[in-house]
């Protein structure tokens, strides 16, 4: 490849007509390097990719052959996309701004860069919700039953590590790790379990029983005392599991008690009275629930939010179960399962079945706005399909 | 599933480069490819304004601090074309480009083409 000289420069300056007093004296001679095929490609980085990558860290590119790409890094999960562009993008190290050329008098007068690769595309990300309902679904494949359960033993399921979790679910490990504690996912042998629900039910009663024999305050159930006691029953992991699903550890001398969750054992056991019929008569409903709970407990629609549905428009007024976890997690796919179960909603009924979609800074109203269509009945807005 | 992963190498601070943006198409004058051939030559005007003279052409650019860097990506193994939908591979970051020249303007032809004999 031909080097150019200082004259040869010069001259293209002068039939360029430019003045060299106007241009600083260093010049970058460009070049195209040997490789410079489309070996190279441009990731764009969104806020903080930049500094993870500099601090040695590495991004995770996830996905199977029929899913789209989502790239991660350690906490978040972005789609990608190739963006093209109608200019040409060349890539030039070593290549210096003025600046650089300024700061450093000992410039070289000729700087031959070779450009390394050349591209008209490159990824472009955009922060995305992680795809967490795939961890779900993996863990309700072989959901855990106890010890003595005779599945468990003989059970030829899949069971996951985190490690495995990583390779099939397109979203960073932080993200898995919190939801796997948002759904009260526990370790087994080392595995990722969700406890079938009838067994966490009946290790919940176990603990209730017991509060309740013992007189404790649902505020201050001490861990140990329900150790040994219900330790004969059932594995001190579950009966420690169970007290950190429903209720908040705290240190107090020393000691490790529970403030047992009101409105989270509430729901478990709505959840458990309605998933043996298709609906409920309402007061009927609300009467054997306060009945169910532990004493001391006051039952309130609102811990439904999510689990269930009261039909307003029936007489008498009937409650069943609809589940979020249960529907499509596409957004699309969400609201034509929604508006397919119910023809027009309130917001106040649709809130809790799309506040999961929202983005980072998206609210529930842009998301009615986007996918539903809006219109007055008896004085109320409601939301139907846009369809 | 695939996993494909992005690292530096973590061999001391990454390379920083520049991107030089041009519009349109660079072709070569010979058949046989770019590669090893000239593009041009890059000054800078006293105020910082990049300037390339690219064959008959003079390009007035800008220096442009890109908002979001880039990362320059190199696949192990050497494959042409990055696709997400390979097996099991590997990037190396080689670079991160944080400053871009911009060449937007409609070129300026150099009329008279002398070259001088030196």
């Amino acid at each position: 490849a031909a080097v150019r000289s200082r004259a040869e420069v010069d001259a293209t300056l002068q039939t360029a007509k430019l003045n060299p007093a106007e241009l600083l004296p260093a010049v970058h001679c460009l070049s195209f390097g040997p490789r410079a095929g489309g070996e190279c490609c441009l990731l764009q980085l969104e806020p903080g990719l930049c500094a993870e990558l500099e601090a040695g860290r590495s991004l995770v590119i996830r996905g199977e052959k029929d899913e789209h790409a989502v790239l991660c890094s350690k906490d978040k999960t972005y789609d990608m996309k190739i963006a093209d562009t109608s200019n040409m993008l060349l890539l030039v190290p070593g290549c210096k701004t003025a600046e650089e050329l300024n700061a450093d008098p000992a410039s070289c007068n000729i700087i031959h860069s070779q450009i390394a690769g050349f591209s008209k595309n490159y990824w472009e990300l955009r922060r995305c919700r992680p795809k967490l309902k795939k961890l779900r679904k993996l863990l309700m494949e072989d959901p855990y039953e106890g010890p003595d359960s005779e599945k468990d033993q003989t059970s030829t399921f899949s069971k996951y590590t985190t490690e495995d979790l990583l390779s099939l679910i397109q979203a960073s490990e932080e993200e898995i790790l919190h939801q796997l504690q948002v759904i009260d996912a526990c370790k087994v042998e080392g595995y990722w379990r969700i406890l079938d629900f009838d067994y966490e039910m009946k290790l919940l009663n176990h603990v209730t029983q017991l509060i309740d024999s013992e007189s404790w305050p649902l505020s201050k159930v001490p861990l140990c005392a329900c150790l040994e006691e219900l330790g004969s029953l059932e594995p001190r992991e579950m009966i420690e599991h169970i007290l950190l699903s429903y209720g908040r550890k705290y240190v107090d001398d020393g000691e490790i008690f529970f403030e047992m969750r009101e409105d989270k054992i509430c729901r478990a056991i709505a959840q458990m009275l309605l998933q043996n019929a298709v609906k409920f008569n309402l007061s009927e409903f609300q009467e054997v629930w306060q009945q169910s709970v532990p004493e001391g407990m006051t039952t309130r629609l609102d811990q439904l939010q999510g689990l269930a549905l009261v039909d307003k428009s029936s007489r008498p007024e009937t409650i069943f179960l609809l589940k979020v976890e249960d529907l499509p997690e596409d957004n699309q796919e969400r609201f034509n399962s929604l508006f397919g179960i119910r023809e027009k909603w309130t917001e106040v009924d649709i809130t809790p079945y799309i506040q999961d979609l929202c983005a980072e800074k998206q609210t529930v109203g842009a998301l009615l706005t986007k996918y539903a269509r809006s219109s007055m009945l008896n004085g109320v807005k409601v939301y139907n399909s846009r369809r | 599933m695939v996993q494909i992963v992005i690292s530096s190498g973590g061999t001391g601070a990454l390379a920083q480069w520049l991107l030089v943006e041009l519009q349109g198409e660079v072709e070569p004058r010979q058949s046989g490819g770019l590669a090893g051939s000239l593009l041009g030559d890059l000054h800078y005007t006293h105020e910082g304004v990049p300037v390339l003279i690219v064959g008959h052409h003079i390009l007035y650019g800008k220096v442009v601090q890109l908002e979001k860097p880039f990362a320059v990506l190199v696949k192990e193994g050497g494959a042409p074309q990055p696709s997400p939908a390979g097996p099991h591979g590997h990037y190396t970051v080689t670079a991160l480009i944080k400053t871009k020249l911009l060449f937007k303007t409609r070129p300026k032809p150099i009329i008279t083409h002398v070259p001088k004999k030196v």
